[in-house]
């Protein structure tokens, strides 16, 4: 398993260097920027799949919570900045909207874990899989259209989080907002490793998904695990959205496509699979990056649809494999 | 869900008068509606075809959600695709609507059967994903497609008839519905039927006695996208006006409401709830224009509730009326 695992990321980290080499490295950074916030997306998801073995269909609604919670903390205080400068607090503010939607993000991953789950599962745990499906199909329509009601359709995005002249990297103008984007999404999957591998609640997040009954057992508070576990996915998918409010302007249905990019990315390393769904993020933004670069806008939902079909025809546990292929046998 | 009924002599008229007598009656009411005044002006007979369309739909998706429990997440997609072929023939070849809504309905068997061959021998989640996703590849197609289908510009279908009355297209639909509901229900009723039931209920004792899991998964699928994409016929000849948006996963989620809110497994639950939703919906529509978004808020709520406190919807609660009528008797 390991070693078809590192032939996958061997191929595509030389799939990227050779792009790189013939078109310039364009297609590099721009698979690092945007698939360093897939994979902040897909472990989310693929680690509410792997504790709870809920296939979250409204993941890319806290996406979209946090892009709308960034802009309306970020907005006032940029057209404040404007009447009185201040090079401390321009640096510093587009953080403030970042950590904010992080922790609106996590908070109603909580409500809805207590509102919602928490109610289907003293009920009834037949089908369990299937019926969270559908249940969380219901919270995406109702979160994308109540959003609309209050805010309506309108565009809210920002040109720039930081107004600081563009970088030049290998003959790229590299944004500071992309570096940092890309800086945060380092950064999180670092802590979020060490986090599920230190820590006393990350190992309890672990031993739930790999055995719910043992982990009773030894005396964990599955309930905790529970809320906890998607608080955390929520509070990452709100991150990615707020990191990327300069690339995905706000507004109710933007987090269909982080959505289902996160779904091609927990398809394809195997669902439940958290660490191979950060790898997995940076290997689809590359398809996409590519596609969209040698075939054509628009084709980028396209290809790697047709691909990911192609290499469950192969492998259908995914391309890493999966350690929890136990859960959806239910 | 599925109660076995012993009939008991007590019992026995009131099961007559609510089998065939009540069939008759709602068919009736179905023929009679447009002539009963609300229901005759043109903008409330459109809203009726409109209901009558997402019953049809919500009939064929839950003969594969509430029978083999596979949630068929592209079943828009399949719609679109039967509407877009049958109204591409139309155009280049001059083929009759009436002829083009079969060779549609066929498109989409044929794309249904791969899809199924393809994804059903895998485990339920994983099915309904992969579902999603070649709904999700055909929508990008069709949007990509500009020499073919002209893209997000849409298409201008011929309509199925010369007027601009809506009475016909209300029986015609009327008519898709209800043969729709025979044929699924027939197929129900038969031994396959029995066999979905159990591949739906628990897909490993399916299979140790001796039910083929994937070949009656496949042949379930395909019938519902060879009915998704007939109905998508109707839509593109109908309303003459075809949209890759048709394709759209919300789309899908609106027949899945419908479907999961009138009860699943049961078929006729959908058809039921699809008229007074959709009529509140298009009612909240036109009354509150100041107030987007406001029927689908309702639809995630309703679908909310169902799935946690009630999952056998409508059909659940008629039954239950009728357990307690047949007591009463």
């Amino acid at each position: 398993m390991l070693s078809a695992t590192w032939i996958t990321i061997g191929l595509a980290v030389a799939i990227a260097l050779i792009v790189s080499v013939t078109t310039g490295p364009f297609a590099l950074i721009n698979s690092l920027v945007t698939g360093g916030m897939w994979a902040l997306m897909a472990a989310g998801l693929a680690l509410v799949f792997g504790v709870m073995n809920i296939p979250n269909f409204a993941h890319g609604e806290f996406f979209m919570v946090g892009t709308l919670v960034a802009y309306f903390v970020f907005t006032p205080i940029s057209k404040f900045l404007q009447k009185n400068p201040s090079p401390v607090l321009s640096a510093v503010a587009p953080f403030a909207g970042i950590i904010l939607a992080t922790l609106v993000g996590g908070v109603l991953g909580i409500v809805i874990e207590k509102v919602l789950f928490q109610q289907l599962r003293r009920r009834s745990k037949e089908q369990w899989v299937m019926n969270t499906f559908l249940l969380t199909a219901g919270v995406s329509v109702f979160i994308i259209n109540g959003t609309l009601l209050i805010w309506g359709t309108e565009f809210k995005g920002i040109t720039r989080y930081w107004d600081v002249k563009p970088l030049d990297l290998f003959g790229v103008n590299l944004t500071v907002d992309r570096i940092v984007a890309f800086a945060i999404a380092l950064v999180t999957i670092v802590a979020f490793w060490l986090f599920m591998q230190r820590t006393n609640v990350g190992r309890a997040m672990r031993a739930v998904s790999q055995d719910e009954v043992g982990a009773q057992m030894v005396g964990i508070d599955l309930q905790l695990v529970h809320t906890l576990t998607l608080a955390l996915s929520s509070a990452l998918a709100a991150l990615a959205g707020a990191s990327l409010l300069f690339m995905f302007p706000s507004y109710p249905t933007v987090g269909l496509k982080p959505l289902y990019v996160a779904w091609y990315v927990v398809i394809l390393a195997g669902l439940g699979n958290v660490s191979g769904a950060v790898a997995g993020g940076f290997i689809v933004a590359l398809l996409q990056t590519l596609t969209s670069y040698f075939i054509g806008v628009g084709w980028e939902d396209v290809v790697p649809t047709a691909l990911i079909i192609l290499i469950l025809l192969f492998k259908p546990s995914g391309l890493f494999g999966s350690e929890v292929k136990g859960v959806w046998e239910q | 869900m599925n109660t076995t009924e012993t009939a008991r002599p007590a019992t026995q008229t009131f099961d007559r008068l609510s089998g065939w007598p009540l069939r008759l009656i709602l068919l009736g009411l179905l023929i009679a509606l447009p002539f009963i005044p609300p229901f005759n002006r043109q903008d409330l007979l459109r809203w009726l075809i409109g209901a009558a369309l997402i019953a049809a739909q919500a009939i064929a998706f839950d003969f594969t959600a509430g029978y083999i429990n596979v949630v068929n997440f592209g079943f828009a997609a399949f719609v679109g695709l039967g509407g877009y072929t049958s109204t591409l023939l139309a155009l280049r070849f001059g083929l009759s609507p009436w002829i083009g809504m079969f060779v549609g309905a066929a498109a989409a068997a044929l794309v249904g059967f791969f899809t199924g061959a393809l994804t059903l021998r895998l485990r339920g989640i994983f099915a309904a994903v992969m579902a999603w996703f070649v709904g999700l590849a055909l929508l990008g197609l069709t949007r990509n497609l500009t020499d073919l289908t002209r893209g997000a510009l849409g298409l201008n279908a011929p309509t199925l008839l010369e007027t601009a009355d809506n009475l016909p297209y209300y029986y015609i639909i009327v008519a898709m519905m209800i043969l729709t509901f025979v044929a699924l229900r027939y197929i129900t009723q038969s031994h396959v039927g029995l066999a979905f039931r159990a591949i739906g209920q628990n897909v490993d004792a399916a299979r140790a006695s001796g039910v083929n899991p994937t070949y009656y998964r496949v042949l379930n699928f395909t019938v519902s996208c060879a009915f998704a994409g007939w109905l998508g016929g109707f839509y593109a000849h109908y309303y003459g006006i075809l949209t890759p948006d048709v394709m759209q996963t919300s789309h899908t989620v609106e027949v899945l409401a419908v479907a999961y809110i009138g009860g699943r497994g049961s078929l006729w639950g959908g058809a039921l709830a699809a008229f007074p939703l959709i009529f509140l919906t298009e009612w909240l529509r036109s009354t509150l224009v100041d107030l987007p978004g406001l029927h689908l808020v309702l639809y995630g709520l309703l679908l909310i509730l169902v799935m946690i406190y009630y999952p056998g919807g409508i059909a659940e609660l008629i039954r239950w009326i009728q357990g307690r009528l047949r007591k009463a008797t």
